[in-house]
């Protein structure tokens, strides 16, 4: 078996992890999820940096990430080769492009340098946008909000149309294929995305790219990539290539990355995924990989210039996004309620990845990504939209899949103090209020033990004067956690009688309505990713 | 269908036409030879109480045949740990199946229409464990599986409830008892929101009515009404403990309405208490008053 194809095996199983994972993601009744469902975003140093960097918060143990920083330093990017699933994704996308050769493009490889310090120009003054374009924040993004939703759509309903129909034979199949994909792989429910079409295109046309080049991704943009390039530059693991080599350009154009130029030993270590399909195309069988010292003669290159104007075009990005008010404790949008857990909105901002780890395990799927709400700054961050799904009040999950801490992981009985805002009444919509009509249905579905929703009896009268006793709601907010499952249940369709809003919610100091706001308990300061 | 059926049934058509209640309680007589209406079962070890009530009903096998497809209904509606009484005593539903098995019914399955998380309500509630253990199957609500009834009632003319419900050869209706903000209590009849699908929370508009409604179409084989704790204030979620009380109680009838009439009492109060009771029991539903049922009470 040549290396090549125990290459590809391996990326298979690799890619077989991330989204058995991923599928695991999701709640199974209790408040665990059993398997490390985070694992790919635990390793990934870019993450690790940037949301140091940003948050100077270094309580996130980030040393998974140091064991992939070091083996990278030792071995190269064999993450990017065998591990990645953005990369394997890449490399079936590539199966699309038929014209070879790959002709390297001139000196593009070297803009996702640029890209990697324009990041981490950013997080260095405090903006954390890594995880917009780090590709396993991006892989999980793209298929927790957009494929994922859309391939369950597509299955539903195919599997409905079939069971309308009622066929004899055809139907009864059908049924008994949905429900084993039922216990398998799709959601126990649909999910919905509010940015499914904005996601899912930007994955697709990050794919379709391989139609340009094979890996475009890869090679011209992924800050990940940069990273482990950099890191690599004086690895061990090296190409070699021997006197046999007649220059037959053989190698050039298979390579997956720039990383081998024409001139034959002109290697660049930084570039190279070791996939070895240069040792797989030799005619002379020339090339060889083995552990070997010294440095290797392809470099970088980047330029002085170019790498100062990268890390200040990216500090420059960090005043420009910061005079939008969104971001402002007072200022945002009311409807901006974070997750339980939530760190307070600057720092939270400063940690939050946008992986869509919380979106996907939420559990009523009320998770919902931000696109201007929290200003560019906080795209695609989690924001709770009760109307699609409340806090449910016995889960932790969010926190728990968080992989920086932006969403503390919180002990249950913390949790369910933490108030994410508070319930306010539409008295003009409110059907006791306004229609004198009974209705309990905040009351009776809020979760807090002395519940945060009272009834007063009272007598009102109709329109020809008859007097009705019915109930009248009140919000507590002593009690009020701001869960929105009065929201979500409010029978009042459309814009409801009962709504949440951030205010009040216990992570900003800044947000308290009452003077005094009622007591959390104390968080113990450390370790929010506690295992 | 089975004479006593028959005779109930014409019992409460009779009663829904506003004839003389004379043949009501013709069907009630030939009822009383047949047993108690009522029975208050009470003990410590849940299971044996469940067992013993049925059997001063006349055993599991009155209600279920060799063969039979029995859906159990629980309240499951909450996600509560069993203590905090506000979702059915997962012994009282684990034993119920266990009976339907041995009465021989072919195949048990459970089922509610919860407000929290389904998945996290039947594992919380202690039921997913408790049907696991009698080897019965509890099922996730299916949004196809709903279809519009003609309920033709005073304040639901159709509604879209479970289907399951009326293609199973029987139903034990599974309630436990506590306060609820509108309703006052929610026992058996208001157990029965949970097979409805559609708008459910524009019931409460009025409820009373609409779950007298639902009980004109709906007929249990059985009710089991759960006291071994009840949640005495903040129901129907509960939450706090100092809300339960521990009763060690299940009481078993046929007549819905007369289960409930008694589970009011269970809280210091009267069935005529009980808005669905009151209307359920003026339409000739069931018995409200206490006095002209035949309860019996036993300890275990």
């Amino acid at each position: 078996m040549t290396l090549a194809r125990t290459r590809r095996i391996v990326q298979g199983l690799f890619l077989a992890l991330f989204l058995f994972l991923f599928i695991q993601t999701e709640s199974k009744g209790t408040d665990e999820l059993g398997w490390p469902v985070r694992l790919f975003l635990d390793v990934d140093p870019l993450i690790a940096l940037t949301t140091f960097l940003a948050s100077r918060r270094a309580e996130g143990l980030f040393w998974p990430a140091l064991i992939l920083a070091g083996l990278t330093a030792l071995l190269g990017r064999f993450f990017c080769g065998w591990v990645c699933p953005l990369g394997t994704l890449n490399n079936l996308a590539g199966g699309l492009r038929t014209t070879q050769p790959n002709s390297p493009g001139a000196g593009w490889f070297r803009v996702k340098y640029y890209v990697l310090l324009g990041l981490l120009g950013m997080s260095l003054f405090g903006v954390q946008l890594a995880g917009i374009l780090d590709p396993i924040s991006l892989t999980i993004r793209s298929f927790s909000l957009a494929l994922y939703p859309a391939a369950s759509f597509a299955a539903t309903s195919l599997f409905d149309a079939i069971y309308r129909l009622n066929l004899p034979l055809v139907t009864p199949a059908s049924e008994a294929v949905y429900g084993l994909l039922q216990k398998t792989i799709l959601p126990f429910r649909q999910p919905w995305s509010a940015q499914g079409v904005f996601i899912g295109l930007t994955f697709l046309g990050l794919l379709a790219l391989n139609l340009v080049q094979r890996r475009f991704w890869c090679r011209f943009l992924c800050p990940l990539g940069a990273l482990l390039g950099l890191l690599s530059r004086r690895s061990v693991l090296r190409r070699s290539v021997s006197e046999e080599c007649d220059s037959c350009g053989a190698c050039v154009g298979v390579c997956q990355a720039d990383a081998v130029p024409a001139g034959k030993d002109r290697w660049r270590a930084s570039e190279c995924l070791l996939c070895s399909n240069c040792d797989d195309a030799c005619p002379k069988n020339a090339v060889s990989f083995g552990l070997m010292k010294g440095r290797p003669r392809g470099g970088l290159d980047l330029g002085r210039r170019k790498v100062m104007a990268s890390i200040f075009a990216g500090a420059f990005a960090v005043p420009l996004l910061r005079i939008s008010p969104l971001a402002r404790p007072r200022m945002s949008d009311a409807k901006l309620i974070r997750p339980p857990g939530a760190l307070a909105e600057t720092t939270f901002l400063q940690s939050c990845v946008r992986c869509g780890e919380c979106m996907k395990v939420c559990i009523t799927g009320g998770l919902q990504p931000t696109l201007l709400e929290a200003g560019l700054e906080g795209l695609w961050t989690p924001v709770l939209v009760p109307r699609i799904g409340y806090c449910e009040f016995g889960c932790t999950l969010c926190g728990q899949v968080c992989p920086t801490g932006a969403i503390r992981k919180l002990p249950l009985e913390r949790k369910q103090q933490e108030r994410l805002g508070h319930a306010a009444i539409d008295k003009g919509r409110c059907l006791p209020f306004a229609h004198a009509t009974p209705c309990i249905v905040c009351e009776e579905t809020c979760p807090t033990p002395k519940k945060a929703i009272w009834l007063e009896q009272v007598v009102v009268k109709d329109r020809n004067g008859r007097p009705i006793r019915l109930q009248q709601p009140h919000v507590d907010l002593a009690a009020c956690i701001g869960c929105g499952a009065c929201e979500k249940h409010c029978p009042v369709v459309g814009q409801p009688a009962i709504y949440v809003t951030s205010a009040g919610e216990s992570r900003e100091e800044e947000h308290q309505i009452l003077l005094q706001p009622p007591p959390v308990t104390l968080l113990p300061s450390a370790s929010p990713r506690s295992a | 269908m089975k004479r006593r059926d028959f005779l109930k049934w014409t019992a409460l058509s009779s009663a829904g036409l506003a004839l003389p209640c004379g043949l009501a309680a013709l069907g009630r007589m030939a009822h009383a030879a047949r047993g108690p209406d009522l029975v208050v079962a009470r003990g410590a070890s849940t299971p044996q109480t469940v067992r013993a009530a049925l059997d001063a009903l006349g055993g599991m096998k009155r209600f279920v045949a060799a063969g039979d497809v029995v859906v159990l209904k629980p309240n499951i509606g909450w996600d509560r740990a069993p203590q905090y009484a506000a979702t059915t005593n997962p012994d009282v539903v684990g034993a119920l199946a266990k009976l339907c098995y041995e009465a021989g019914a072919k195949k048990v399955r459970i089922l509610d229409n919860p407000v929290n998380d389904a998945r996290r309500c039947y594992r919380q509630s202690g039921i997913a464990d408790a049907a696991a253990t009698a080897g019965a199957e509890m099922v996730y609500m299916d949004g196809r599986k709903y279809r519009d009834v003609r309920l033709d009632g005073k304040a639901l003319k159709s509604w879209p409830l479970y289907g399951e419900i009326f293609e199973a050869d029987k139903v034990i209706n599974v309630p436990v008892a506590k306060t609820h903000g509108l309703s006052g209590l929610t026992l058996g009849m208001k157990n029965w929101m949970g097979i409805m699908g559609g708008a459910r929370f524009r019931v409460h508009q009025r409820l009373d009515e609409s779950l007298v409604d639902l009980v004109r179409v709906i007929r249990p084989a059985l009710t089991v009404l759960d006291a071994v704790r009840i949640l005495t204030a903040n129901g129907p979620t509960g939450g706090d403990l100092s809300d339960v009380k521990r009763l060690n109680t299940v009481v078993a009838g046929t007549d819905q309405v007369a289960v409930d009439s008694f589970g009011a009492t269970l809280f210091g109060m009267k069935g005529s208490e009980i808005g669905s009771v009151r209307l359920a029991a003026n339409a000739g539903l069931g018995v409200m008053d206490l006095s002209k049922l035949q309860i019996k009470r036993i300890g275990v």
